[in-house]
């Protein structure tokens, strides 16, 4: 059997890099929308940036600081941002098993640097053949790349942000983000379902407070959309 | 300081989340159920971001030709359906809505 090349961590880290660079197109706009949308809640630069650095997820970080611009309590903002963060677990238990044999230092790194991105390349990585022992300088490459990126477009978005009037309703720009991202995702009947749902939950219950109405309404869409696919499931 | 402990806890939820079965938990204890729940999460998700953002107008459930956003958002839907581009919807949605409201003076 011919010996299957084991790149060095180095290699493994530039192949990551130059395989996430393309959609960087998407990431660099992404987060000057997010920047600015923070100015616009009405959080101070260093706050905006904070939650960048920590949370690190843009809808995370738009539905936080919207729901702290509301002025919500503690607990809603929390179960909003849950919620929106929930398919980071989905990640983290198919990349799991692949990550099981490094230290748990490397393991904490990982978890805190996985991205919807990182994590759709490194799958496909895992999933190629060959006895490579540097996967996890490939996912370092693709993540780190993108971490420095998305902090840069958001402090970028931030100072501007700041300087931009209200009347160019520039908050609208969130809203067509959300739009972009979920015309993808409606892939089935089922998930058809499920956000009409939600929608409609959404805007019925649109009078309650500290955009409740975000929490009920996704519940509402998952578990339709959960439903039809069981008795789906069941006829199959 | 309640806006210091939101942010900080907010990073604590996306992280614990992310570390959930690489630094913590077996995921073979995952039961299907919560897997396939957790496959509605983004078009639900979304969709109940999305639907306030254009069909309220000053608050008020609106889908007359008088809300802008509502049309702007229609545009955008019908971009984001053709071409997949986060940046092709973004200009779209916010070209149409400054013509109108321009157009409206």
């Amino acid at each position: 059997m011919p010996a299957l090349p084991d790149p060095s961590p180095r290699q493994e880290f530039i192949a990551g890099s130059r395989e996430v660079a393309p959609s960087l197109v998407g990431t660099i706009p992404f987060g000057l929308v997010v920047g600015v949308a923070s100015a616009a809640a009405g959080l101070t630069p260093f706050e905006g940036v904070a939650l960048s650095v920590l949370a690190f997820s843009g809808i995370a970080q738009l539905v936080a600081m919207q729901l702290i611009a509301a002025g919500s309590p503690l607990l809603i903002t929390l179960a909003a941002s849950f919620i929106v963060s929930l398919r980071l677990l989905m990640y983290s238990a198919a990349l799991a098993p692949h990550l099981a044999h490094l230290s748990p230092r490397w393991r904490w790194l990982i978890a805190y640097l996985m991205t919807d991105q990182s994590f759709a390349m490194t799958v496909r990585r895992y999933g190629e053949p060959g006895e490579r022992r540097h996967k996890h300088w490939f996912f370092m490459g693709a993540s780190v790349t993108l971490y420095w990126t998305w902090q840069l477009a958001v402090v970028a978005g931030v100072l501007a942000g700041a300087g931009v009037p209200s009347s160019w309703s520039l908050d609208f720009v969130v809203v067509l983000t959300f739009i972009a991202l979920l015309v993808p995702v409606v892939r089935t009947r089922a998930d058809f379902a499920a956000a009409i749902v939600a929608a409609t939950m959404a805007l019925a219950t649109a009078g309650l407070p500290y955009r409740l109405s975000l929490v009920v309404g996704s519940i509402a869409g998952i578990v339709v959309g959960l439903v039809l696919d069981r008795r789906h499931w069941r006829r199959a | 300081m309640s806006t210091w402990l939101a942010i900080v806890c907010v990073g604590i939820t996306t992280f614990v989340l992310r570390a959930s079965f690489i630094v913590f938990a077996d995921p073979q204890r995952f039961p299907r159920i919560f897997r396939q729940a957790l496959a509605f999460v983004p078009p639900a998700v979304l969709a109940a971001i999305v639907a306030p953002g254009i069909l309220l107008n000053q608050g008020r459930f609106d889908p007359s030709a008088d809300n802008l956003r509502w049309l702007a958002g229609l545009v955008a839907i019908g971009v984001a359906a053709l071409t997949r581009s986060v940046m092709a919807s973004i200009v779209s949605g916010m070209g149409v809505l400054w013509f109108l409201q321009w157009a409206m003076g």
